[in-house]
């Protein structure tokens, strides 16, 4: 119980933030608290789609979380829109291939895209290795802050991600 | 108490490729709005090539007028995956369902589908395995027996599997499949060699029951519908 005080206060020194796992005791705690897996940075916000946004002004940029990486396996390739796109909150901008699977990146806010991670055509594996800083996907100039109020906070986000991985 | 999961099975004999890519957008979008449950569509294709999001065609061997006159389509998707063939006596399998539903991710309902293939091998003796890294799909040994090419979107899925039953395996000459070039394609016939298999609808029934195994429904509605118009 001490330990995962401690750890949980170490995470929010670190502004990380990681789902409990209730099943674990002891020692054990502390290590699966800090473990990397569907870790959750402070300061973003997250749609319940899986994709952050951070927003400086009325820049935002957006990518794909831990949790959505761990889930999908392997990236390789990333589907990019051009600059100058038009993208909606909740509508798809692009797509990820993974595993033979494509899935596709919803947009957490409305605006225009101003510029695309083009490193992501050669190393599509950035988006899981670094999903929230070099793994970023393309950069979106706002319509609105007022969107923002419809996605999550990170602490919302993790107890998102618990009960959809509580599902199976 | 288990919570109660639902799936509606369509069996739709062989169906063309581009009517059964309008009738799988047209579920995806009514799942997305929750008008309908999680749906199955069984079916077969006549003979048609198809490439994925990645647009590979670098991995077809002939033109596609060559193509064209061995009786065979080709068509561009927004699945994953690279080229494969389909055709008579291979049994495919569209998953219209919700990932979200069942709280996974694209990573783990491959597998799934993986399973399902490997444990419709294993009732004919066969030890399949999934593929190894960057080889998804269903093996037997270096031979490839079953594939998979999926789409998600907003958690819901289109596309699927095909397992070869007894397929026309020359068709796969003309390809590289899946951009694999250094293996074989298999079918469940080849492998069971002298061994009499049963009825293909006896073995589509059962690739049904494992998938509905593997995905843990608890109640499934079967609609036979191979004679009705797709046209509504």
């Amino acid at each position: 119980m001490a330990s995962r005080l401690w750890a949980t206060k170490a995470a929010s020194y670190l502004r990380i933030s990681v789902p409990y796992r209730g099943f674990a005791t002891g020692t054990w705690t502390l290590l699966i608290c800090l473990l990397p897996t569907n870790a959750v940075i402070k300061d973003l916000k997250y749609a319940d789609s899986h994709e952050w946004v951070k927003v400086e002004g009325n820049s935002a940029t957006v990518g794909i979380t831990d949790h959505a990486q761990d889930h999908l396996g392997d990236v390789v390739y990333v589907e990019l829109p051009e600059e100058g796109t038009e993208v909606t909150q909740g509508a798809s901008f692009g797509a990820v291939e993974s595993v033979k699977a494509t899935s596709d990146i919803n947009s957490p806010v409305s605006g225009k895209v101003v510029e695309v991670n083009s490193k992501l055509n050669d190393s599509p594996g950035l988006v899981n290795a670094s999903p929230y800083e070099n793994g970023w996907i393309i950069k979106v100039e706002m319509k609105s802050a007022d969107e923002l109020t419809c996605l999550m906070d990170p602490d919302q986000y993790s107890k998102f991600c618990e009960e959809e991985d509580a599902k199976h | 108490m288990r919570v109660p999961r639902i799936l509606e099975v369509w069996k739709m004999g062989v169906v063309n490729y581009s009517q059964a890519l309008k009738l799988q957008e047209k579920l995806t979008s009514d799942r997305k709005l929750h008008k309908i449950t999680d749906t199955l569509l069984s079916l077969q294709h006549p003979p048609t090539y198809t490439l994925g999001k990645r647009q590979t065609d670098h991995n077809i061997l002939v033109s596609e007028s060559e193509l064209k006159a061995m009786g065979a389509e080709l068509h561009y998707t927004q699945r994953g995956g690279d080229v494969t063939f389909h055709g008579p006596h291979q049994a495919i399998l569209y998953p219209i369902i919700s990932l979200r539903d069942i709280g996974i991710g694209a990573r783990k309902y491959v597998e799934k589908l993986e399973l399902t293939m490997i444990e419709l091998a294993s009732l004919y003796g066969l030890k399949a395995c999934a593929g190894q890294k960057g080889e998804t799909g269903v093996w037997v040994g270096r031979r490839k027996i079953g594939a998979i090419g999926v789409r998600i979107s907003s958690g819901i899925t289109s596309h699927g599997l095909a397992f070869n039953v007894d397929p026309d395996l020359n068709y796969f000459k003309h390809i590289v499949p899946c951009g694999i070039a250094d293996k074989e394609v298999t079918s469940l016939q080849k492998e069971v060699q002298q061994i009499l298999l049963p009825p293909e609808e006896v073995i589509v029934e059962q690739l049904i029951s494992c998938y509905v195994r593997t995905f843990d429904y608890t109640d499934v509605v079967s609609k036979d519908i191979s004679s009705i118009s797709l046209d509504n």
